[in-house]
Formats: C-alpha cells, structure tokens, sequence
C-alpha cells in the first residue's frame, strides 16, 4: 500500500516541505502518492526532478492531481 | 567654479539638486554589478566629497549626493582608478539593466550581464533623440520589467516535444500560463503553438518524463516601452533572436531608426507610435540581413 499525502491545502514552499518530509518515511526507491492543486504542479515536479526523484504516474481526479512519486536514490 | 569643474558639469552626470551649488553625482553602473573595491572607492568618495550617504537608483545606478560644485572633478578623479566613471543624463543611451542572469540564477537562460556588457560597450552614452533604456531580463520571469524599456530583452526557453516517453499526462497542458500546449493523446500528440509560447520552460521543467524537452534558447525583444508620466509598454518584435550578437546587432538597428526618424525629446515608443512597429522591425531586418 502506497502512502498518500494530501497537500491540496497547503501553498508554497509547504508543498515541497511535505513532500520532502513525506519521502524521508519511505525506505529507498519507496513510493509516495502525492493529491496537489494544479497550481503546485509545476514546483513540485520540477523540485523532485531536481532532487533526483522520479514521477512515475500522473492522475488527473476532477480538481486535484495525483502524482506517483518514486524515491531516487541519491536523495535522503 | 573653476574650469575642470564646468567643463565636468557640461558632459553630464552631475545632477543639480534643489540646494544650489550641490549636485547629486550619478556614476556609471552596468546592470547593477559593482566590484567590492569598486564599492570601497565609491563607499570614500561618499565621505571626501558627500555628505557620507548614496542613493541607489531606480535602475540600478548609485548617485553621490550632496556634491558642492567645486568638488566635481576631484571626485571624478577620485574614482578613475577603481573604474568607476561618473554617469549620463540627457538625450542618450542611458544605463543598462539586467539581473544576475544565467550563470548565478537557477531560472537564467541567457547571460544577461554578458549582454548588458556588450551593449553599454557599444551604445552608453551615444547621442540619441530622447533618453533611450535597455533592460535585461534573463528569463521570462523578468525581474528587469523588458517592457518597460526603450529596448527589453527577456530570455526565452522555446520546448520541443518528442514521442518518446511521452505518457500524455496533461502536466504540460495544465501548468503553460499562456494555453499553447494541448495534449491529445488520441492523435497521439501533443502540440505547441508558438507564436503565443513565453518560453518559461515550466512545461519542461514539470515534464515528467522529459518528452518535453529545451528545444532552443534565444533573445526576446520588446520596443519602445516606457515609464514615467505616461506610461507605455513595449511591444514585442521580430522573431525570437538566436545569439547575443545579433541581439546587439538588433538593438543597434533599432537606436538607428531611432536617430533616423525620431524628433527631439521624443521618447521612442512615441516614435514608433508615428511609424508603426513594422517599419522598425523591417529596419532591423535589413541591417541584420545586409550584415548576416
């Protein structure tokens, strides 16, 4: 079962914050479900990008998205 | 006042202040960048011939304020050797913005102290109908409001989409500020229409797959933007250019058109409200052609 974390209320850089926090929980190359805005699609993505994670689905559920978020290696 | 004084006064730079015999003394300054011995000799110049405080300008520029008349060319003096030179007014190219672009700034894609360098080399100065403003901004954030300057550049970002890995999962779409990106993955495509594309890179940057990808990177302009009474903003022309020479080579047709068809104390947004926009960007085209 794949932890979701629901930031649909928070705002930047929060998003990040828990997202990041959300993936120190998960052992390596774990996985994350993230529920977020359209508006923090962009940050997050490329924040997680950056910091070597991978998304590997994306679900589009009437307002919100869902990202599946894959632990990179290199990251704490 | 003695003769180097006057003679100092006469080139510009020296702004009269409200008191008389004082003068606020605007130094040249390229996109904001001072060398911290260049800050140093500036820092005891306020001191010797200030009054111990400087005013940061609203494009970036330092004044010394508080200058008496019979100090002028000491303190131009003063500062030869640390290169800090004393600034412009009146009808001529004037300062040139720009922010820390792409070599500090995670978001740059061009080199905007590069060019702000090149263009001030070429260009500060330089007799023009009315005060004539670049801005430099490295990305289409734009920090350096291109819009509002005679000449605005932005740095763009142009994506390029390839099929491969593409998952169709509408990120690209859902994040463009502009809507040009559709997805349909029906057709198995997905399309950008460029002529309405900002070059942001946020489609690239929250692919998640790398199918959209950075295509090419080039120089926006944008003309005759001003702010002041009566505020304009610059529109934007010609295609996007693909090198910093010919963005130079660009912005120096533009300040010829200028000089061609501009009348005196007419600021070049005006100018071009008179000609239209297509007359200076067939200009261009012809120089940058006739050169190319």
């Amino acid at each position: 079962m794949i932890p979701v974390l629901d930031i649909t209320r928070d705002v930047c850089p929060m998003t990040f914050v828990k997202v990041k926090m959300g993936l120190t929980k998960v052992g390596p190359s774990g996985r994350l479900n993230v529920v977020l805005k359209e508006e923090a699609l962009k940050n997050v993505i490329s924040s997680l990008k950056t910091e070597g994670h991978k998304v590997t689905r994306v679900e589009k559920k009437e307002a919100v998205f869902l990202l599946e978020v894959e632990k990179g290696g290199g990251a704490a | 006042m003695n003769e180097a004084d006057y003679k100092e006064l006469k080139k510009g730079g020296m702004m009269r202040q409200k008191e008389a015999g004082l003068f606020s003394v605007r130094l040249h300054v390229v996109g904001g960048r001072l060398a911290t011995a260049q800050m140093r000799a500036i820092q005891e110049a306020a001191d010797r011939f200030g009054r111990g405080s400087v005013h940061l300008t609203a494009r970036q520029g330092v004044e010394i304020p508080f200058v008496p008349a019979d100090f002028l060319a000491a303190l131009k003096e003063f500062l030869m050797p640390s290169g800090v030179g004393v600034g412009v007014c009146g009808p001529t190219v004037r300062t040139v913005t720009a922010c820390q672009g792409c070599r500090v700034c995670p978001s740059g894609v061009i080199d905007s102290p590069a060019l702000a360098d090149a263009v001030d080399r070429e260009f500060y100065g330089k007799p023009v109908p009315h005060k004539f403003k670049v801005g430099i901004s490295g990305c289409s954030n734009n920090c350096m409001k291109a819009e509002e300057n005679d000449i605005g550049v932005k740095g763009v970002a142009e994506p390029r989409w390839t099929r491969d890995g593409c998952t169709f999962c509408g990120v690209c779409e859902a994040v463009c500020p502009t809507k040009v990106v559709g997805v349909s993955e029906g057709n198995g495509r997905v399309s950008v229409d460029f002529a309405g594309c900002i070059g942001c890179r946020d489609c690239i940057e929250s692919c998640p797959t790398g199918a959209m990808a950075e295509g090419s990177r080039g120089y926006r302009l944008f003309a005759g933007g001003k702010f002041g009474r009566v505020p304009f903003l610059g529109k934007k022309i010609l295609r996007v250019l693909r090198t910093g020479e010919e963005a130079i080579d660009a912005i120096g047709a533009a300040v010829e058109f200028f000089r061609a068809h501009g009348k005196p104390r007419e600021r070049f947004g005006d100018t071009l409200q008179r000609t239209g926009f297509p007359a200076l960007e067939a200009h261009i085209d012809e120089r940058m052609g006739r050169k190319g």
